[in-house]
């Protein structure tokens, strides 16, 4: 560290490199930390979480009781112990709450005025933050699984929905209604994103088994479908000639760049595509456990070097090298099914919701004194913090 | 805690590979792969029991096998790829589940091929489709067309190979490259990987120590080594496995099928 710190000094290192090294260190020691959690208001479990962008400080949950919370994660309170208290709550009993299970909410990507929630009970609100009333409703003629704001649009306010029916539905903010149906898929539409690079690339995951990206503004159908053999027709059986997956796709992440695109599958694989050619990059990340009926919530780190994926798989959160495919750790702590995750960029912070209703925050572990200086403290007769005697080893060694 | 072994970033191992790369010559890092995989690969063929079959067949080892041996599972495949390309190594697509591929040196699958067809009247088709197939095509399967364009064989001569095994059909008009006698293989694998699943699920807790399953009896179910089984459903991930200080530990994972 020290290193790093007197290299950009000096101007031999670049200044990006000591922000990159250190948030690598820190997203590979996270953990629980009992000095922090999140309110525990669900109660039944957490589908989706989605931090704003702008500030990093509010978190908004949706759960399978239709409720919608929003915690605020900055901890003002100048204590260690710190508990991120809900702001306010679209609870059951207001008039306006979803009926059935909230599947996605997502922050107007530009201010926090504003957040979009859709569900099961085949709606999706436009909700006013403030009076924590919708100012927009859209009806779809079924479940509405997933929905995606292009976070980096100026000049269109596109939301894409996906749900049982095999079209993509874009709905307007501006106009109120839905403008624009983008066919090609046989089946239900299990997860869409927008790319993060350019406004007007859509990917969409179908139970199909297909994976395609769309350009919104070309009439006619998709850019191209993701093919899992690139196009080596002999390697597939006939059937699942150009799928991205062997089962349902139900998971897609884009990059914080851009240029790759992960996708999930039911078939325990998870594949990684650069977006621009639609190439399978071949990286092998092994069994990626996933039995998810639903779309599956699953994030990349951003900021670090190398990037980490963050997937859930089953009871526990798999973290995976993005471009190397190794499983670097499991973070375990959940008593059921982890839904989805979400990474904090600034804090370098992950925050999982799953069906035990709880939310995690799994925090960087600080760094450890140095040797020097616990010798110093068990000089003055004691650790830092006043242990009980009868709590006190006395026959573990500090070696090793 | 702080004997817990945190992980480290590549970038704060400065010192480790300073030292190391006084020592190492890093040109050959990439032979040694490739080499690496070869040997991985000879290890595993021994393992192949080859008296079970009357010698007929060629010594065939699972893709996933050697995901057992070699922790970074994307080299593994790269190196692979590299063989086939240079014509070392065959990949075949056995059938029974989309993500097993059955790898097996070509010099061997072009010597049991032949020893299998020796007096018959399919030898030459099979050693003209052999000459085509060996140094240059690394495909896996094969339609119509290409048979007929490229490969410049007639309708006739297709139906011999497949009568040979070297084919086999995989829908109308395509069909997939196979070893000749394989089914035979892949009823004995398949049987042996469940018999040995069923061994680790039924001992106490699920999990089994590697050499405790090393040394039990095989049932009669079991028609391959205890090895060979035991790569498989460590590489496929059908088991977990979990270094403890007795060694390795191997627990079975729910939700699977087979």
């Amino acid at each position: 560290m020290l290193s790093f710190l007197y290299a950009r000094q000096s101007g031999l290192d670049d200044p990006v490199r000591l922000r990159r090294a250190e948030s690598t260190r820190r997203v590979l020691s996270l953990e629980l930390n009992h000095n922090r959690d999140v309110a525990r208001v669900h109660g039944n479990g957490i589908n989706t979480l989605d931090i704003e962008v702008i500030d990093g400080r509010y978190m908004l949950s949706g759960g399978s009781d239709g409720v919608i919370v929003i915690y605020d994660l900055e901890n003002n309170s100048k204590k260690l112990q710190y508990s991120c208290k809900t702001v306010c709550t679209v609870g059951r009993s207001s008039r306006h709450v979803h009926k059935f299970s909230v599947e996605t909410v997502q922050w107007y990507p530009h201010d926090t005025g504003m957040f979009v929630s859709s569900s099961f009970d085949k709606t999706m609100k436009v909700w006013d933050t403030e009076t924590l009333k919708p100012a927009e409703e859209f009806q779809f003629d079924g479940n509405v699984y997933c929905h995606h704001m292009s976070p980096v649009a100026r000049k269109h306010s596109l939301i894409a929905v996906g749900t049982k029916d095999p079209k993509v539905q874009l709905c307007d903010l501006k106009s109120g209604s839905c403008i624009h149906i983008l066919q090609g898929h046989r089946g239900e539409i299990l997860s869409v994103r927008w790319s993060p690079r350019y406004e007007h690339i859509l990917a969409t995951a179908s139970t199909d088994s297909r994976v395609r990206v769309w350009d919104v503004r070309r009439a006619s159908g998709s850019l191209f479908t993701l093919d899992q053999h690139n196009g080596d027709k002999s390697k597939a059986s006939s059937e699942a000639v150009n799928t991205a997956h062997n089962g349902r796709a139900n998971g897609l992440c884009f990059t914080a760049d851009g240029l790759h695109l992960l996708t999930t599958g039911t078939d325990d694989r998870m594949r990684l595509w650069n977006s621009a050619t639609g190439e399978n990059t071949l990286v092998n990340y092994g069994k990626v456990v996933n039995e998810s009926r639903k779309g599956l919530k699953f994030t990349v780190s951003r900021g670090c070097s190398p990037e980490f994926v963050f997937v859930p798989c089953g009871t526990s959160v798999a973290v995976y090298g993005l471009h190397s495919g190794e499983l670097i750790t499991m973070l375990r702590g959940h008593y059921n099914n982890v839904d989805c995750c979400e990474f904090h960029t600034d804090y370098q912070e992950l925050y999982s919701g799953g069906k035990d209703c709880n939310i995690l925050a799994w925090v960087p572990v600080l760094r450890q004194p140095d040797i020097e200086d616990e010798e110093n403290n068990s000089k003055r007769g004691g650790t830092q913090a006043a242990v009980n005697p009868a709590f006190e080893d006395a026959w573990s060694s500090d070696e090793g | 805690m702080s004997r817990k072994r945190a992980l480290i970033a590549d970038t704060f191992c400065l010192m480790k590979r300073r030292r190391s790369a006084a020592d190492a010559v890093t040109g050959d890092s990439h032979a040694e792969g490739a080499a690496d995989i070869r040997s991985s690969l000879q290890n595993l063929m021994t393992l192949f029991s080859r008296k079970l079959f009357n010698d007929s067949l060629p010594p065939v080892v699972l893709k996933h096998q050697l995901y057992s041996l070699h922790s970074d599972k994307t080299s593994v495949d790269k190196q692979l790829n590299e063989l086939r390309a240079s014509g070392e190594l065959l990949m075949f697509q056995l059938g029974f589940d989309s993500e097993a591929f059955a790898l097996v040196f070509a010099e061997d699958y072009r010597a049991k091929v032949l020893q299998g067809e020796a007096g018959r009247e399919t030898l030459e088709t099979v050693e003209k489709f052999l000459d085509k197939l060996i140094p240059g095509c690394s495909d896996l399967s094969f339609n119509k067309e290409k048979m007929l364009k490229e490969f410049l064989f007639t309708d006739s001569e297709i139906t011999q190979l497949v009568k040979s095994g070297v084919l086999t059909v995989r829908d109308a008009g395509s069909w997939w490259l196979s070893i000749p006698n394989s089914g035979k293989f892949i009823k004995y694998f398949i049987k042996g990987r469940k018999a040995v699943l069923g061994m680790v699920k039924k001992s106490k807790y699920g999990e089994i120590l590697k050499t405790e399953l090393e040394g039990r009896r095989t049932t009669s179910h079991v028609k391959f080594q205890m090895k060979y089984h035991i790569h498989d459903i460590v590489g496929a991930e059908l088991v977990e496995c979990i270094q403890t200080t007795s060694g390795t530990l191997l627990r079975y994972v729910d939700g699977n099928i087979n």
